[in-house]
């Protein structure tokens, strides 16, 4: 594909810019799916990669439980 | 349950097998997989590799030929002669292991059952499959006791489901519970994450001496000739040592051989007298014949050139084994790295042992093995001096025959060997550092403790990490060369498009590296000699043709050498002596891997070869059926006669019936062109042949095998189809979850073909379905489908046909570029938003809380993946804090859009660390869009043109209308009848509900294949010859003529355009020039190049080419004087109070313009960027000019060339 793609960041991304927040999600735990033993490992920031369970190294991620809607610009509270 | 109930079978036929196979993949065997035959393509690179650590393997024999280094201690200054007595280190390697693949023991967090790593996991890290090697060494000072020590060398990759890997011997359930495929084949290794094998090689046939004329071998020096004995001697390790004898004009003879990647050449009669205490009349009778013989008086040629041989070497003076050994020891004991203290003539032996002939004995050298070296050698003379007289034709290198296959296996082997025998030997230096260091000698106590410290240790250990580099490069480090002619692109990655593809690359067999640059045809030609070992049809056209081939699909490859202690005495007893007469018409040869094993008269060599035939294939007198006897008849200036046995690995062999005793028999690709074996039963010849083929389709590869009736295609298409199969999306595999591949290609709606061999079902295929069947109607119906063009029916494409996808992994690395040392244990950045930072909603949209992406987002160009930022450790707390509060994102950067379909978070092997690394899947939905390529399986593919609409489709009386429409001018010039068949076949079996045996070369002339198929049609209702009155879509017309309409499977290819379409107006330009930059990644344009220009100069379209010439390109204003004529010289004034005004700035000349004086109105004088004033040089035009043409202007300026334009008007 050629890169010839106007810039398309006009509207919906300076509305973004503005609505911007600061979070400290410091705290928040995700939830995550082990590779092996297929068991829900939640880690924070910086926590090492490693299944609670049976210390395996490769953790998925779980499907999103956002609602997918047409208007992808209404944001899902998490 | 009864045991009968429980193994799962393995008998396939051509039906569909829906249950069973349904069964099959819903609850995977849990005994042995169901398709055998599919496991035994890979058997070659599998067992080679196990054959590395076998006992008596070919390491095991490796160690034994590296023997024991020795160094030595005191001043090495000095010469050996006045040095005294020095003490002598030895080290030998006793035994070296490779560990199966498991974490290491600083991973304190797996629990004990989950400490093995597998394959799966591997390709999920982008880690490599690696086990531990180590060493058991022995070490011992003067007379000492042997010391054992042992050394860790570095991980090694490891192949899959070789007899070093997890996967070894489990069933396919417990293969799915691994994460692999249930038929999952191994011969790969994983690097990186990524597949590689090491693909095999085509090199000279061991120990055997090839008759070879080459006008190189004049370059060696006055005198030589084209003529020379070129023998691939190959050492219980598989490492080989090549040994050439060239014929001298003259009629001396001289040995060549390379060490360390030089050349030596020395005179033959040295070698022999070095071998043996012989005399000149023994070694006179070996060449020609015993004395008294029949034939010695008209062997006038070569009786005067032997005289020759016997007489110049008198200059040497030599006239002992023992000196002539120590003469060879005294000129090659710095070349061969021989300890100073070795005696001239131990070293000489060395210097046998190593380099003269070491098939016949490389370690621990026997009298009658040198003796057997001797009798060898004579032979080889004896061949060269035929050979020149022209009593025998030279052998041809590029047949088959005198070819045989290094493998995988041994080619890791072989390195693995080179890089511990350097390894020992790189032991010298910190020795020398420790003596110089220490001043102490090896007896000292100090030398002792400080070995493993400071010796050891200062060594490179990492032989793993070699043998890493070896694999994910290709590249071969080697002081030795090895013996082969390449040095790089042994390995390839196996891709995994689709599982044709996968399954070649264990079948292929390439020619070297070095052949690709030869300009003559002759070693890309298809020769009669492959018949039955080498596939005629798959074979790529282009650069790699004819040197890229694949294996025929019942031809196996020796991987270990079978029992033949039983042979030498056998063909005693049936009659050979030592002695052998002048003449080849008395007296042939008779050997055994290399070794004479006698001479008998050539009715003789025939019953010895024949009696020993029927032995094998009965079985009995321990002669084992793998054996190849190679009886060559005495003719007229043909081959050099004889018979030649050959029983060690990497030979090629393919099974036929022995029709004596109707029994299965291996033949190998040197007897075979002097066999006489029956393609079919008909065709057995009473009283001649001796075999019959079990099959023709055998001399077919698993690729060529799946083309249907292919024996009624034009041949190139059958090669056309062999590429294109390999290049159709389809299923790569079921395990498609565990794989992370850079890019897979995925077919949604695959299906079984209709029309197919029975050996789809024995490979197992139907579990990897690789295109759809399609209602094929032949009709130029449309004004779209000229050129190879295809209709795709709208409806069928609605309902899935061919609708694929396209997965895509993304690595977001943190440590990419950075190197962190071993030192820090801490990583500098982290995955996740910067605490405290700025975190748009536009990020949030595609990101959860933790910086990663959604599984199931959609993402378009220039969307984040993931988020992260920098952190430095923070000792207090123990914590890694952000200081910027910048987030850093990495992005989307493709143009299509994607979803993500897998997050995968990729922790360290220890278990201690943050996420540094994420793979993200993306799947890319591809449904066929105009312009995707489609094939048929009888190499015709086209592109599709449009998507007609199904009411405009032509329909058949029982109201079908076709999936896709192809032209009928697509056949008469490629004379694919093949797929007229198939159309047929498939036509039938989908009406009867049958799948169709598509087996080539199973009708003839009296039962045609239209017939047969014709008949079956019949019987459903239609049309015989499988053409139907069809009516027009459009107007609901009758068409005027009958149209062929059938069922073909196609294969949509990967080929689509959404990877291909270029199109720009303006885009990034090239700095300098300003002119359209090139790629398609990067958004540049397509070259106008000179033919382009000469057709659009010729259509008359000026405007056109100066559209693409200059205005899409560098488009340049510019200022140029009138008066002087010059680009250069023109300056814009500056304006002197206001600010600068919009709109272009007045340009003036410098050079036509005058200091102002003062006097001149103010509007006549203008001012430059410095602020002076000038006056004149207003004679200024502005005109468009191609922007490198005042790049050119300004690079002739630079050396003093003028350019100067004339503007009119």
């Amino acid at each position: 594909m050629s890169s010839y793609n106007p810039a398309s960041n006009t509207g919906a991304a300076t509305g973004a810019q503005q609505t911007g927040s600061i979070t400290d999600d410091r705290s928040r735990a995700v939830e995550y799916t082990c590779g092996d033993c297929d068991s829900p490992v939640a880690l924070k920031r910086g926590e090492p990669i490693r299944c609670k369970n049976c210390g395996h190294r490769v953790l998925y991620k779980q499907r999103t439980n956002r609602l997918k809607l047409a208007e992808p610009t209404i944001p899902a509270a998490t | 349950m009864a045991p009968a109930a429980t193994t799962t079978s393995t008998d396939w036929s051509v039906d569909y097998n829906n249950k069973r196979r349904q069964e099959l993949f819903r609850s995977p065997p849990k005994d042995k997989t169901a398709y055998p035959t599919l496991a035994a393509a890979v058997d070659p690179h599998i067992n080679s590799f196990n054959s590395i650590f076998a006992e008596g393997g070919q390491l095991e024999q490796g160690i034994k030929d590296i023997g024991t280094k020795i160094f030595l201690d005191g001043d090495l200054n000095v010469q050996p002669e006045d040095a005294g007595e020095r003490n002598r280190f030895y080290v030998r390697i006793q035994k070296v292991f490779l560990d199966q693949s498991t974490l290491p023991p600083s991973n304190k967090f797996a629990i004990k059952d989950h400490r093995l790593v597998l394959p799966a996991e591997c390709r999920e890290r982008h880690s490599t499959y690696r086990g531990k090697l180590t060493a058991r060494i022995e070490w011992k000072v003067n007379n000492g006791d042997w010391q054992e020590e042992v050394r860790e060398l570095g991980y090694v990759p490891i192949m899959l489901r070789s007899n070093r890997c997890h996967l070894q011997g489990m069933s396919p359930a417990q293969l799915v519970e691994a994460k692999e495929e249930s038929e999952e084949l191994g011969g790969y290794f994983i690097v990186n994450g990524i597949e590689k094998l090491i693909r095999m090689l085509q090199v000279n046939r061991r120990n055997y001496p090839m008759a070879i004329k080459r006008g190189a071998f004049t370059n060696r020096g006055p005198g030589y000739t084209p003529y020379g004995i070129v023998m691939r001697c190959v050492r219980p390790d598989q490492t080989s040592q090549t040994n050439a004898l060239h014929y001298l004009n003259d009629g001396n003879v001289n040995l060549r051989f390379s060490w360390r990647k030089a050349e030596y050449l020395v005179p033959v009669m040295m070698i022999l007298k070095a071998l043996v205490e012989t005399n000149d009349r023994e070694i006179f009778e070996g060449i020609i014949g015993a004395a008294g013989s029949e034939g010695l008086t008209e062997r006038q040629f070569v009786t005067d050139r032997l005289e020759l041989l016997l007489r110049t070497y008198k200059v040497y003076g030599l006239h002992s084994k023992a000196k002539t050994r120590a003469y060879l020891g005294r000129k090659f004991k710095i070349i061969l790295q021989i300890p100073q203290d070795v005696t001239d003539e131990e070293a000489g032996t060395e210097f046998l042992r190593r380099i003269v002939l070491p098939h016949l004995g490389s370690t621990h050298v026997t009298e009658s093995q040198n003796a057997d070296k001797f009798r060898m050698l004579l032979f080889m003379i004896r061949k060269l001096y035929a050979l020149v007289e022209g009593e025998c034709a030279v052998d041809n290198p590029d047949a088959v025959s005198n070819q045989e296959v290094l493998l995988g296996g041994h080619l890791f082997g072989m390195i693995l060997k080179e890089k511990l025998d350097e390894w020992l030997n790189s032991l010298s230096f910190p020795l020398r550092d420790w003596l110089r260091k220490t001043g102490s000698s090896f007896t000292s106590q100090q030398f002792h403790s400080d070995l493993r410290s400071q010796i050891f240790k200062r060594t490179n250990e990492n032989i793993g990490q070699a043998m890493d580099y070896f694999m994910s490069t290709g590249n071969l480090v080697s002081p030795t060369g090895l013996d082969l002619q390449q040095a790089s692109g042994f390995t390839v990655v196996a891709e995994k498009i689709n599982f044709y593809r996968f399954i070649s690359h264990f079948r292929m067999v390439h020619r070297g590296a070095f052949f690709a640059q030869l300009k003559t045809t002759t070693v890309r030609k298809l020769l009669p000699e492959s018949w039955g070992f080498l596939c005629p049809v798959h074979t790529p056209d282009g650069s790699p043709c004819g040197l890229l081939n694949h294996l025929a699909h019942k031809c196996k490859i020796a991987t270990q050498s079978v029992d033949v202690s039983a042979i030498p005495k056998l063909v005693a007893q049936l009659g050979v002596s030592n002695k052998s007469s002048a003449s080849l018409e008395f007296s042939v040869v008779v050997q055994l891997d290399g070794r004479v094993l006698g001479y008998c008269s050539p009715k003789q060599a025939k019953v010895i070869a024949d009696t020993l035939r029927y032995w094998k294939v009965e079985g009995t007198h321990n002669v084992p059926v793998e054996l190849e006897i190679g009886y060559i008849p005495n003719s007229t200036g043909g081959q050099y006669p004889g018979v030649y046995m050959f029983s060690q690995s990497a030979r090629m062999y393919r099974p036929v019936k022995y029709l004596p005793l109707d029994k299965l028999d291996y033949v190998g690709p040197f007897e075979q062109p002097f066999m006489s074996i029956a393609c079919t039963d008909p065709e057995i010849v009473s009283g001649d042949s001796t075999h019959v083929e079990y099959d023709p389709t055998n001399i077919l590869s698993i690729l060529a095998n799946m083309t249907p009736f292919s024996d009624f295609n034009q041949s190139p298409r059958n090669m056309y189809q062999c590429q294109m199969g390999k290049q159709s999306m389809g299923t790569p595999g079921t395990a498609m979850r565990y794989r992370t591949d850079n890019k897979t290609y995925r077919l949604q709606t695959g299906q079984t073909p209709i029309v197919r061999p029975p050996l789809h079902n024995e490979y197992g295929l139907d579990n990897f379905p690789n295109g759809t069947n399609a209602v094929v109607a032949v009709i130029s119906y449309t004004g779209y489908d000229m050129d190879d063009a295809m209709i795709l029916n709208k409806s069928a494409h609605e309902r899935g046909f061919g609708h694929g996808t396209i997965y895509k992994t993304k690595i977001c690395d943190l440590e990419e570029g950075q190197r962190r040392g071993r030192s820090s244990k801490h990583v500098t950045r982290l995955f996740g938003f910067a605490p405290g930072g700025l975190v748009t909603a536009a990020w949030r949209e595609k990101l959860d809380d933790d910086g990663w992406p959604r599984v199931g987002t959609e993402l378009r160009h220039g969307d984040v993946i993931a988020a992260w930022h920098n952190v430095s450790y923070d000792p207090s707390t123990g914590e890694y804090v952000n200081r910027d509060g910048q987030t850093q994102l990495f992005k989307y950067k493709e143009d299509e859009v994607a979803f993500v379909e897998e997050v995968r978070i990729i922790g360290s092997e220890s278990g201690t660390e943050p996420c540094q690394k994420i793979s993200v899947k993306l799947r890319v939905p591809r449904s066929p869009v105009i312009g995707d390529k489609f094939s048929s399986r009888h190499g015709q593919k086209g592109v599709c043109s449009q998507k007609w609409p199904a009411i405009d489709m032509p329909f058949s009386e029982s109201g079908m209308q076709p999936d896709v429409i192809i032209n009928p001018h697509a056949f008469p010039s490629r004379m694919t009848i093949g797929m007229f068949v198939e159309s047929m076949a498939g036509k039938s079996g989908a009406l009867h509900g049958l799948a169709q045996d598509s087996t080539p070369f199973r009708f003839d002339e009296q039962n045609t294949a239209v017939d047969h198929f014709g008949h079956q049609l019949m019987k459903a209702g239609y049309n015989y010859y499988g053409n139907e009155p069809m009516y027009s879509g459009i107007t609901g017309q009758e068409l005027a003529a009958d149209i062929y309409i059938g069922v073909v499977y196609y294969q949509r290819l990967r080929h689509m355009v959404n990877d291909k379409y270029q199109v720009r107006t303006t885009g990034p330009v090239n700095s300098l020039t300003g002119q359209p930059i090139k790629g398609r990644k990067k958004g540049g344009g397509i070259r106008v190049g000179e033919m382009e220009r000469d057709a659009l100069l010729a259509h008359g379209t000026a405007f056109l080419l100066q559209d693409r010439l200059m205005n899409c390109s560098d488009y340049t204003k510019a200022a140029v004087c009138r008066a002087c004529g010059s680009f250069l010289s023109t300056a814009p004034t500056v304006t002197e109070f206001t600010r600068k005004k919009k709109g272009t700035p007045i340009v003036r000349c410098r050079r036509c313009a005058r200091l102002s004086a003062g006097s001149e109105s103010k509007s006549d004088t203008w001012v430059d960027g410095q602020g002076i004033r000038f006056t004149g040089g207003d004679d200024i035009a502005v005109v468009a000019v191609p922007g490198v043409l005042k790049y050119l202007d300004v690079e002739l300026a630079s050396m003093g060339i003028r350019l100067k334009f004339r503007v009119e008007p």
